[in-house]
């Protein structure tokens, strides 16, 4: 009996040895293990008709060689289907190096990018954000800045005006008049904005450009303060190697008056084409609120001090980006405006 | 203003050579630009701020040098040696308008002889960028150079009735300035006069006929005091300015004019010969008031700490101010304790208060002694107001493409009336704009985002996506400080391609839906509740077909979207469709935002049911959609169109739309009947309503 089963061993090698597709392989299984005619179900049922020893032997024996065959079958089916599934995805095969489907997204303003980055520095740092209006009475714009009624900057060579009164303002200045007048001191206030000057357009020069305005009013504030906060500022803005310097200066609305410079970003302030060789760069002018801007909204210089200063926040674009013409910032030409981020 | 190494080393002996100095002088408040090579000399760029005239001068920078490095300035030498004659027997002063001119002094050299100047004067002169006229103009001019006192030479021959009268022009008078202009004067201006006629407006420019030439013999030198604000009115009315008038319209020193006169008087004679008649002729009704105008100021230690945190020696204050030539007064019993009583020099016009003084103190003693401090904490900062939606509003519309645009305030009369709805009266005009085509403040920022658009196009981009916040004027409504109104508005403008990147579907540009869907977001992202759209058939710069008026939800208007009218964009090169939206960005902001409130998840299904109608074109979604949610059915939860068809097989005026309608009741599942009664209700009311078929 036991040769019998080593030919049906045989057999079924060499049948399944020359099986070559998946189809062949289903019809294999049919013919050996098929439940209704597969070969050794047969065999099985001819188990009825030996002894109960031989019985119980064969069976184990066709039992055995049942699950060989099952274990082979299997092996030669997951083949395959892994073989099918390949031949699959080949097919549904894509170039992955095509490009993606994404709108490109458009850029802010380099402006915007500073201005908010700039923000961000001094609310950080306990400044309210404030804003004023871009037409201004010559009271806002001059008198109230202590700015002398003959002063170059009020006339109509300097100054955008729209009545004898009204002009669009030179200096965000104007905006420490209303930050002062709507609230007492203690006063934080950052007034980014435009400003309007009588400029013809060139490649370092717009009759538009942003300004930057802070203003900080309490009990016993001195120059010492002034430069401590610039100080911060630049370390925060440019990186914490960015030094500072104060150069003593005139605005009409401060006294005393000083010229912020810092340490150029480009070179550290070896010398550079940026800072022009001089390792420094000058951001604004700054000081202490003169006494008579104080008094003119109400505020007793000798019980509040305060600092301003103000930067220019196109050249600062310009010299950051590297900018060779400000023209371009109101262009407003998109082949300008996606290269900044 | 250039200053001469060499020559400066003649009135202040400093030993830094000229790099250090610079260096120095630009830390103490007087920047230099640039230290040029020049022969043997070097050249100091200064940079000046417009308070400090009194350094328009070698002797000014000198002062500056000695205070700052302990030295003494030698007054250039201006002995004379005057004949017998007085010039009051030759001549006379007469001040009419005192109040332009406060001092005038006249001085006569006899006998000179106009020639070339000697070669060390041409130098000198050359260096500093002036030319050589002859040797009495340019011993003025190398005055003025030294000591700031701007001078004029008169031929004393050529003065009708020898003599000097200083007045205000008449209305209409003429005069020829020195170089062959004729100009036409008014009342407000100050003229030198002979007995006869103007010959010199004052402090500006001299006459023609009255100045040095080669034939003259006895000279009349000037050295006056005039007022700055009327030098700068005249100088500017005439489009004249000149060396002299840069100086007094900045303010000069009234104290130094018959040094200076003395100074040049001196050189002449040396120079050009002749002899200095002797005694000045010295008019100066103005004295009392300009001694008046320097009081002493006040310094105080505690104020010079409490501004700039310094302490300060008094007695090291004291010493920089006498440096700088302030009179100070320390320790009078009328004194309080730690205060110095200072009276300012002449020819320090800008210094008037304490915190002047405490300036000129902090800036001799270096700024860079300041000790850096952080005021302390006081709460938390803040954003502008909206800054968080402003904010938003940039990240989702440059996320859908948009680049951000800033353009100018004032734009293109034409352009801004073509494309805003504001009144004509609402308009501000600048007086003096640099383009004359840029004269209007931009009452909307279309029509800066058109000229934007145009300029890329131009440029050979084909796909442009641009916004820009900002404000917008508008003179008819006014603040109460006769202001106008500044409303912040938002704008964009869109063409080309949807997305030119994708390599699938190129072809495919943007229209009306894009932008619409652009401002439904935004109204999403800002918790609004959604916009209104209205065809705005009426929007003069829009496709009357293709525009719609925006408002919020409550009504209020905001601005429109739509489709550039093709009358518009005539000249443009291309043919796609041109989107344009424009709103009122500030009451956007203001608008309520919708309160986020939980509502339970759907236990039971939705069931959708679809729908396809046939109907006419001129029905509007908005009058379907209101027309299905006016039956109030209890269980629709939603409805959405998914498709509009039209085909040549349809009736002519009809297209058929597909609506899909989701059902669900939130306690159970809804049953087939339900659903199919609601569904005959939507088709009876349409067909009822419009004339709708089912497909
Ligand atoms: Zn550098």
């Amino acid at each position: 009996m036991s040769d019998r089963i080593d030919q049906l061993r045989e057999d079924f090698r060499r049948e399944s040895g020359e099986v070559t597709g998946e189809q062949e392989a289903t019809a294999l299984r049919d013919r050996w293990v098929g439940r209704k005619s597969g070969l050794l179900t047969a065999e099985m049922k001819t188990l009825g008709r030996l002894s109960p020893e031989d019985r119980r032997l064969t069976g184990q024996l066709l039992n055995h060689l049942k699950e060989e065959i099952e274990q082979e079958l299997e092996l030669l089916e997951s083949r395959f289907a892994a073989a099918r599934e390949l031949a699959q995805l080949a097919s549904e095969q894509i170039d992955v190096t095509l490009p993606g489907r994404h709108l490109p997204a458009g850029h802010l303003h380099p402006i915007t990018l500073l201005r908010q980055r700039i923000e961000d520095i001094f609310v950080s740092m306990g400044y309210h954000i404030e804003d004023g209006p871009e037409i201004e009475t010559d009271f806002y714009n001059f008198d109230a800045l202590n700015i002398p009624a003959i002063h170059p900057a009020r006339s109509r060579q300097d100054t955008f005006y729209i009545t004898g009164k009204l002009a669009l303002r030179s200096q965000t200045s104007t905006v420490q008049i209303h930050s002062m007048q709507r609230r007492q001191p203690p006063l934080r206030v950052i007034a980014p904005g435009r400003v309007f000057r009588r400029d013809t357009p060139d490649a370092t020069h717009n009759p538009m450009f942003y300004q930057v305005e802070g203003l900080l009013v309490e009990r016993g504030i001195t120059l010492g303060d002034l430069k401590g906060t610039i100080e911060e500022f630049v370390r925060r803005m440019f990186g914490p190697q960015t030094r500072t310097r104060f150069r003593p200066s005139y605005f009409p609305f401060v006294e005393p008056g000083a010229e912020i410079d810092y340490s150029c970003f480009k070179c550290g302030g070896t010398g550079c084409r940026v800072c022009k060789g001089s390792g420094w760069i000058e951001m604004g002018g700054s000081g202490m609120v003169h006494p008579n801007v104080l008094r003119g909204v109400g505020i007793d210089p000798d019980e509040y001090t305060g600092f301003a200063f103000g930067l220019g926040l196109d050249r600062l674009c310009a010299l950051m980006y590297g900018l060779d013409d400000i023209r371009l910032l109101y262009e407003n030409d998109i082949r300008f405006l996606e290269q900044f981020r | 203003m250039k200053i001469s190494y060499n020559w400066l080393k003649e009135i202040v002996e400093t030993d830094l050579d000229p790099r250090e100095l610079a260096s120095r002088l630009t830390m103490a408040g007087l920047a230099v630009d640039a230290v040029e090579p020049h022969g043997d000399d070097q050249i100091l760029e200064f940079d000046l701020t417009s308070n400090r005239p009194d350094c328009l001068s070698h002797l000014g920078i000198a002062r500056e040098v000695a205070a700052l490095s302990g030295l003494q300035v030698r007054m250039p030498e201006a002995e004379i040696k005057p004949v017998v004659e007085r010039t009051g027997d030759v001549t006379t002063v007469e001040i009419r308008d005192a109040d332009l001119c406060p001092r005038y002094t006249a001085r006569v050299i006899r006998g000179v002889k106009i020639g070339p100047s000697p070669d060390w004067l041409v130098r000198r002169l050359e260096a500093l960028g002036q030319r050589s006229v002859n040797n009495v103009a340019d011993i003025t001019n190398y005055v003025m150079l030294e000591t700031g006192q701007p001078l004029h030479a008169f031929d004393l021959d050529r003065l009708q009735g020898r003599r000097i009268i200083v007045r205000r022009a008449v209305d209409g008078e003429k005069m020829t300035t020195l170089d062959g202009e004729e100009r036409e004067l008014t009342s407000s201006m100050l003229v030198i006069a002979d007995a006869e006629r103007a010959v010199a407006i004052g402090g500006i420019k001299g006459g023609e006929d009255s100045g040095i030439s080669e034939t003259t013999v006895d000279v009349l030198l000037e050295a006056a005091w005039f007022t700055p604000v009327q030098i700068r009115q005249t100088s500017k009315a005439l489009a004249l300015s000149t060396e002299a008038s840069y100086r007094f319209e900045r303010g000069t020193d009234p104290g130094i004019v018959s040094y200076a006169s003395d100074r040049a008087s001196a050189l002449i004679a040396r120079i050009a010969g002749g002899e200095v008649l002797d005694g000045l002729i010295d008019a100066y009704p103005g004295r009392s008031a300009v001694e008046a105008s320097f009081q002493p100021i006040l310094f105080r230690e505690s104020r010079y700490e409490a501004l700039t945190g310094l302490r300060v020696e008094l007695a090291e204050a004291e010493r920089i101010l006498t440096a700088l030539g302030c009179r100070v007064r320390q320790g009078s019993s009328s004194l309080a304790s730690g205060t110095l009583e200072v009276v300012s020099p002449t020819w320090r016009i800008d210094v008037r208060i304490e915190e002047d003084l405490i300036e000129e103190v902090a800036r001799i003693a270096g700024y860079d002694l300041l000790e850096t401090s952080l005021p302390g904490s006081a709460g938390a900062g803040a954003y502008l107001i909206g800054e968080d939606d402003r904010r938003a509003t940039r990240r989702l519309l440059t996320s859908a493409g948009f680049h951000e645009a800033v353009s100018f305030s004032f734009v293109n009369a034409g352009l801004d009336a073509q494309m805003s709805s504001a009144a004509e009266e609402s308009r501000l005009v600048l007086l003096d704009p640099i383009d004359a085509s840029q004269s209007h403040m931009r009452t909307a920022l279309a029509g800066g985002l058109l000229r934007a658009l145009e300029h890329n196009l131009n440029h050979g981009s084909r796909n442009v996506r641009l916004f820009e916040i900002g404000k917008c004027f508008q003179a008819n409504q006014l603040e109460p400080d006769g202001r106008p109104t500044e409303i912040e508005r938002l704008a964009l403008i869109a063409t080309g391609a949807r997305n030119e990147f994708d390599w699938q579907d190129a072809g495919s540009r943007l229209d009306f839906y894009d932008l619409k869907g652009i401002l439904e977001a935004l109204a999403d992202q800002l918790g609004l509740a959604a916009l209104r759209f209205d065809p705005g058939a009426e929007i003069p710069w829009l496709h009357p077909g293709r525009a719609a008026m925006v408002s919020l939800a409550n009504g209020d208007p905001l601005g429109s979207v739509g489709q550039l009218h093709p009358r518009l964009v005539a000249g443009f090169k291309v043919r796609q469709p041109i989107l344009l939206a424009e709103i009122d960005f500030q009451r956007l902001l203001a608008a309520a935002r919708v309160e986020a409130r939980y509502n339970q998840l759907p236990k039971f299904p939705t069931v959708v049911r679809d729908l396809a109608l046939l109907i006419e074109t001129s029905v509007t979604w908005q009058s379907i959609d209101e027309t299905i949610r006016s039956l109030n059915l209890t269980h629709l939860v939603d409805l959405r169109i998914f498709d509009i068809y039209r085909g040549r097989e349809l009736p002519e005026g009809r297209h058929s739309i597909a609506l899909s309608l989701r059902y669900r009741a939130a306690d159970r599942t809804l049953t087939d009947e339900e659903i199919t009664a609601a569904q005959e209700q939507v088709v009876r009311i349409l067909t009822m309503r419009f004339g709708a078929e089912l497909r």
